[in-house]
């Protein structure tokens, strides 16, 4: 298998359910994601938002409905998986660094087991994303030493060591302290005009407005509505987009 | 408008003294009193153990028994017994070496230099080798000495640390079998842990020592040692996996999905990320129980063997050395004091080793 090579969408979900127990966390889900496409996913919580972007690198195992993912189906085959999630890199809400770990050797473990990089190459890769997410000068120290959105910057830098095709960000502002949150998105923005394929769960809507191609809302496990956001945030159609865009904008 | 913070006077050690202990009258009456019983335990102490001891063995047992001192000259007319038991004396600075060779090995797997999975491999492989082709013999010239013979200090040693490098392994292995998501390899896991939990030690070391020979075919039974060893590994694996397991819940679901997400293998996972910090957690109890186990290996007595707790028993309970069982009692406890001490600071330099990422 060698994803990547094909050509399509990035990202197609198909008719995605998943319960948890008796809860039906998603009903028949169905998204598209094209290569360098942005796509921002926001809702109110429970709504499955989270859910969705966890099935793509397989943290949660769907139930029914079909996910392809650069032209290879997750499955139950465990080399489909592994090779769909070293092209998909993920950002999560607590960042999720390795506290025994430096910060440059969190960088630097996963392109050497799992992507065999020679020890030299794969510091070299980890100094420039550091760079790129701007706290070269950090690479010693332990994560516990950093502030949360230096710790969120290095868990990107870390996500992209791997050189995903696909970012997924699971609201990786929603843990930092407010005068945080800028630097984090800043990284994001860059990424997003770098060209990369990136699926954000966030409720930042000035960068939805300003990076997305398209914002998907969702509530009750369903996409209620989806448009670019000029139209999403002007014009949405659906009362219950309304409603929680004036409840997250009210003030 | 600047600060100016002025730090109160630092007190001095004996108003310090004065405050803690000298407040009002009866504080320093019971100060005084505390101190002159503490004063009188330590005099007597010293003057039984050093001031009016006995050290050579040129008064014979009599002379030594019947000065007023601590008779020390047993040990040095018996220490022989205490440390290498029924070893032909001829051959003994076999087991002195073998002793030093235990000791080497364990020092060395405890610096971290030596932890990548070839080098520690060599260690305990030349070491475990050295140990027996010493002891043992048979090969090289060195005469033969049959498992039986072994005991002493370098009997306590070799039991202690095998039980560790077969129990420790094993006890890993048993903590990931017990999370496992399939449920009849956890719950089976679970029931072997707890069953062997449950049993006590006497009677898993009686049980492997004596029944199982009954129970295996001929060429499985091996020496009475090596069963005596197995079954002892087992019991502190059963107990070293929930500790192992406690300090795996302590990692958080986040790091196991980082590690996923990463795309890294089961094995990777663990290895790397899961165990580094499970064992970081389960340090200060892991201590705990390889200091239990040193202790416990004097339980082996009851299955026939010479360690170093029934070696001294020997040492006096020869008729003329009768009386000084106090002292021998003494000299094991401080060797086993040395041991079990060291293996508590070197926890403690762990911890401090590896604290250095959760700042």
């Amino acid at each position: 298998m060698n994803p990547g090579k094909a050509s399509g969408p990035a990202v197609r979900i198909e008719n995605l359910d998943k319960h948890y127990g008796t809860f039906h966390a998603l009903r028949k889900v169905n998204l598209s994601v094209g290569r360098g496409e942005r796509i921002v996913v926001c809702g109110p919580s429970g709504s499955g938002k989270s859910t969705v972007i966890r099935c793509i690198n397989r943290l949660e195992q769907h139930d029914g409905g079909r996910i392809t993912v650069l032209g290879t189906e997750l499955n139950d085959d465990v080399a489909n998986i592994d090779g769909i999630r070293r092209e998909v890199g993920m950002v999560f809400q607590h960042f999720n660094l390795f506290p025994h770990m430096t910060v440059l050797e969190n960088c630097m473990i996963a392109p050497m087991i799992v992507r065999k990089l020679p020890r030299t190459e794969a510091e070299t890769t980890a100094r420039r994303y550091l760079e790129k997410v701007r706290i070269p000068e950090q690479a010693m120290k332990f994560p516990g030493q950093l502030s949360g959105g230096q710790q969120q910057r290095v868990a990107i830098a870390r996500a992209l060591c791997m050189q995903p095709q696909i970012m997924l960000f699971d609201e990786p502002t929603s843990a930092l302290d407010p005068e945080m949150i800028s630097e984090v998105l800043d990284v994001m923005v860059t990424l997003a005009s770098d060209g990369m394929t990136m699926i954000c769960v966030t409720h930042e809507m000035g960068f939805a407005r300003r990076v997305a191609d398209r914002v998907v809302f969702m509530d009750g496990g369903e996409i209620v509505e989806e448009a670019p956001p000029e139209e999403f945030f002007t014009s949405c159609r659906n009362d219950r987009t309304r409603q929680f865009l004036s409840q997250i904008l009210g003030h | 408008m600047e600060m100016v913070v002025v730090a109160p006077p630092a007190p001095g050690k004996v108003e310090d003294l004065k405050r803690r202990f000298f407040a009002t009258p009866l504080q320093a009456l019971l100060s005084l009193m505390s101190l002159a019983i503490m004063a009188f335990v330590v005099w007597k102490l010293l003057d039984w153990a050093v001031f009016s001891a006995v050290f050579t063995t040129s008064g014979g047992p009599e002379a030594c028994q019947a000065a007023a001192g601590a008779c020390w000259s047993v040990i040095a007319a018996r220490w022989r017994i205490i440390l290498f038991g029924l070893y032909p004396f001829e051959e003994q600075w076999r087991s002195a070496l073998a002793c030093v060779a235990v000791v080497v090995m364990t020092v060395l797997s405890c610096i971290p230099a030596f932890w990548t999975g070839r080098r520690i491999a060599l260690v305990w492989g030349a070491g475990t080798a050295l140990y027996y082709v010493l002891m043992k013999g048979g090969v090289l010239g060195l005469s033969y000495v049959g498992e039986e013979a072994w005991g002493g200090l370098a009997l306590t040693l070799f039991i202690f640390v095998t039980t560790c490098l077969i129990g420790f392994p094993l006890a890993v292995c048993l903590a990931l079998l017990r999370r496992s998501e399939l449920p009849w390899i956890s719950r089976t896991t679970a029931l072997i842990i707890d069953g062997v939990r449950s049993l006590p030690l006497i009677s898993i070391l009686f049980t492997f020592a004596i029944v199982l020979p009954f129970a295996l075919p001929q060429w499985l039974v091996g020496d009475k040692l090596y069963r005596v060893i197995l079954g002892s590994a087992l019991f502190f694996s059963a107990y070293q996996a929930e500790i192992v397991r406690g300090g795996m819940q302590g990692v958080p679901a986040g790091q196991e999905e980082a590690a996923m997400a990463l795309g890294m293998s089961y094995w990777q996972r663990i290895s790397r990320i899961l165990l580094p910090q499970a064992m970081r957690n389960a340090l200060p109890a892991t201590i705990n129980q390889f200091v239990i186990s040193f202790k416990e290996t004097s339980l082996v007595v009851i299955v026939g063997f010479f360690e170093i707790l029934a070696s001294g028993n020997a040492a006096y309970g020869t008729g003329e050395w009768r009386f000084a069982y106090v002292e021998v009692y003494a000299f094991i406890a401080f060797i086993y004091f040395i041991f079990v001490f060291s293996l508590s600071r070197y926890g403690a330099f762990l911890e401090r080793r590896m604290s250095v990422g959760e700042r």
